[in-house]
């Protein structure tokens, strides 16, 4: 802020943990390092971190350069409270395996709700004919 | 039990770091604490001797007790220290000090930390009972608060723990604001001295140097400037006048810490002169598309702008004159072969296309030129392009005779010079056959005119044509179809010997051409492409016995070919 008053910038954000959200729906987390005018980022020590009901399993990335325009948000991770989460952390293996199950409770969900409202003679938009925004 | 209201202090301290639940305020906050703690205490009911009331109340009303609760938090530390002060508390009916180890399985060093914390912060810790005499708060004393472990463990690296504190600008939720305020009072308390774990220095800062900070600053701040901030910015700039404002008015008022706000000041960059999007470089084909900010990809215009410059000397644009030249008549030959039906090229026998064949050979022959010497120079440098040759060999067939001796002569008249001009191309040969055609049909008088030009020595030096012309191929080969062609004759028509001065020029230059060839080292002489049968009887007729052995042997080369 000492740099831009009145003006959002990263630049107080350089060598801070953050957790970073992506347009594709991934949580990144990684000590931002640099960054450009467009917000790209480059990330440090980073770890994608998946989120599956309260558990959630970390796996380790490495350097991350993401560009700016995928980037939904950012914020910075308090270290000292960072373990204060009431969420559990599992293996790797483990939330790989609840997510692909979530994913498919999700897909027989939708494929339920689509058939009963086939039945009804309703029909849903598809998603690739839809605007993104 | 007395440790009822300080577990409902604890709690409502531990709010703003709890990441769920909607509700805002401390109080209902506490029994979302509960429900956080719940997970942790699933794991470690088994050590738990203590009761365990996992009954949170979320409708509890925070009302008054959390102006109580929060007076009287001011002084306390960190959660997880006041967590580990309660657990002490409620396991110090006992033993405090074997409690913990059972409880947090701690290494004794870092136990003794805590100890020195405790101790700190008994004193405010360990006040009477507080009288709340709201019972709900009572709810809380049977509340078991366990941190996790992991959490102590963490303590020390992160002691004291990194806070940034939001300038003075930023709009806080009153909520927000209270807790930061809070926090802010505890760590001014604590001794500031207190610092054995501090941060361990981060090997990998500053991998963005200060140059290019400064760098992504300058093109963020480059992109803000305008010339009308007032228009511009409009808000930006009547907030920082009631920010101002507001400061000055609090000055008035006495308020001692005045803060200078800092105000944005984007720097003033002068706008670019008009500047060339588009670039030509000299001696380059087409444009170089240079990007600026107004025109990051500008696409190259098709229609060149402006004059070209001047072409750097006359040489290269006399070539270029030649080149188009050529292309023109190669135009019109095309339209004469069209024009010709199925079959070899001949002197064609209608009107249009003879026009077009005379046309095609005047612009040739003058190239516009009124200057016999230029025309006669043009032609040659028809000649010397590749190009040039191939459409005079193909233009050939369709002159008359007479147009055609006139440029065979010319060829013959400058064979040395075509000659070493063709030195890169090679490619004269393709000119000898329709040549050799037209060499059949001359008349002894325009071969003679032929041969003469080979003959005479040129001006300023000691070499004949003939010399030359003997080392190349095509020369060679053009000079063996001359004579051959004239011993044709001569065989042919024996009243040709009767015409004394002709016969003489001819039996003269047959004698010189075999001293010559006679001369030359037999590995200059070139090959040539076909060798007629009859010049070697022509050397006899002409020549003595020995030269006509040194010739046989000469070209006796050629015979096996």
């Amino acid at each position: 802020m000492n740099y831009m008053p009145g003006t959002a910038s990263l630049i107080e954000d350089i060598d801070k943990k953050h957790l970073v959200l992506l347009r594709d729906g991934r949580t990144l987390i990684g000590f931002l390092r640099s960054i450009d005018q467009f917000a790209n980022l480059v990330l440090h020590q980073t770890v994608e971190r998946i989120h599956v009901g309260k558990k959630y399993g970390d796996i380790p990335r490495g350097i991350f350069v993401v560009r700016g325009e995928n980037v939904v948000l950012l914020g910075e991770i308090d270290l000292e409270k960072e373990s204060d989460t009431p969420l559990q952390q599992v293996s790797i293996e483990e939330i790989l395996e609840e997510q692909r199950v979530e994913q498919q409770t999700r897909l027989e969900a939708e494929k339920l709700k689509v058939q009963a409202l086939k039945d009804r003679g309703l029909s849903l938009p598809r998603a690739d004919t839809l605007d993104e925004y | 039990m007395e440790g009822v209201g300080q577990p409902a202090k604890m709690k409502c301290l531990e709010g703003p770091h709890l990441n769920q639940g909607p509700a805002k305020s401390c109080g209902s906050l506490a029994p979302e604490k509960e429900l956080v703690s719940a997970s942790h205490l699933e794991e470690e009911e088994e050590n738990e001797e203590g009761e365990e009331d996992l009954d949170p109340d979320p409708d509890l009303a925070p009302g008054p007790e959390e102006e109580e609760e929060e007076e009287d938090e001011k002084d306390l530390g960190d959660p997880a220290v006041l967590s580990a002060v309660h657990n002490t508390q409620r396991g110090g009916l006992s033993s405090p000090g074997i409690k913990i180890p059972d409880v947090l399985g701690m290494s004794p060093t870092s136990l003794h930390f805590l100890w020195q914390t405790l101790d700190y912060l008994s004193p405010v810790l360990f006040r009477p009972k507080f009288p709340s005499a709201n019972s709900p708060a009572c709810h809380f004393g049977h509340q078991l608060l366990l941190p996790d472990p992991s959490l102590f463990c963490s303590l020390p690296t992160s002691w004291p723990p990194k806070f940034s504190l939001p300038s003075h600008l930023t709009q806080l939720h009153p909520q927000h604001q209270r807790l930061l305020q809070l926090q802010q009072h505890s760590r001014m308390q604590s001794p500031p001295a207190k610092k054995p774990w501090s941060q361990q220095p981060d090997p990998y800062a500053n991998l963005m140097t200060r140059k290019e900070k400064d760098w992504v600053i300058k093109v963020q701040m480059v992109q803000l400037q305008s010339e009308n901030p007032r228009l511009d910015d409009y808000y930006y700039q009547k907030y920082y006048q009631k920010l101002e404002k507001k400061q000055a008015d609090d000055e008035l008022l006495g308020r001692k810490n005045k803060v200078e706000s800092l105000k944005l000041v984007t720097p003033y960059i002068q706008k670019a002169e008009a500047y060339e999007s588009v670039v030509r470089i000299e001696g380059s084909l087409g444009q170089v598309a240079v990007s600026t900010c107004f025109s990051p990809r500008r696409a190259i215009d098709a229609v060149p702008h402006g004059t070209q410059e001047q072409e750097a000397g006359a040489a290269s644009s006399q070539r270029l004159r030649v080149l188009h030249h050529i292309e023109k008549m190669f135009l019109q030959l095309l339209e004469i072969e069209e024009g010709q039906k199925d079959g070899p090229p001949q002197p064609c026998y209608s009107e249009q296309q003879s026009k077009q064949v005379e046309k095609l050979f005047l612009a040739l022959k003058t190239q516009e030129q009124n200057n016999l010497e230029e025309a006669a120079d043009g032609f040659l440098q028809v000649l010397s392009v590749r190009k040039g040759k191939a459409l005079v060999a193909r233009m050939l067939p369709f002159l008359p005779q007479n147009q055609a001796v006139s440029l065979l002569l010319a060829i013959t008249h400058h064979l040395p010079l075509l000659v070493r001009r063709d030195v890169a191309d090679q490619a004269l040969q393709m000119l000898f056959k329709p040549l050799g055609r037209c060499i059949s049909h001359l008349t002894f008088h325009e071969l003679l005119q032929g041969l003469q030009g080979l003959t005479l020595l040129a001006p300023g030096s000691s070499e004949r044509p003939v010399t030359v012309v003997l080392q190349n191929q095509f020369g060679i080969s053009l000079l063996y179809a001359l004579l051959s062609h004239g011993e044709q004759l001569v065989s042919l028509d024996s009243s040709l010997e009767k015409s004394n001065s002709d016969y003489t020029t001819w039996t003269d230059m047959v004698v010189l051409i075999a001293w010559e060839i006679a001369q030359m080292p037999t590995a200059s002489l070139a090959e040539p492409l076909t060798f007629p049968s009859n010049l070697l009887p022509l050397f006899c007729h002409h020549v003595d016995k020995q030269l006509v052995q040194q010739l046989e042997a000469r070209m006796e080369l050629a015979w096996i070919y």
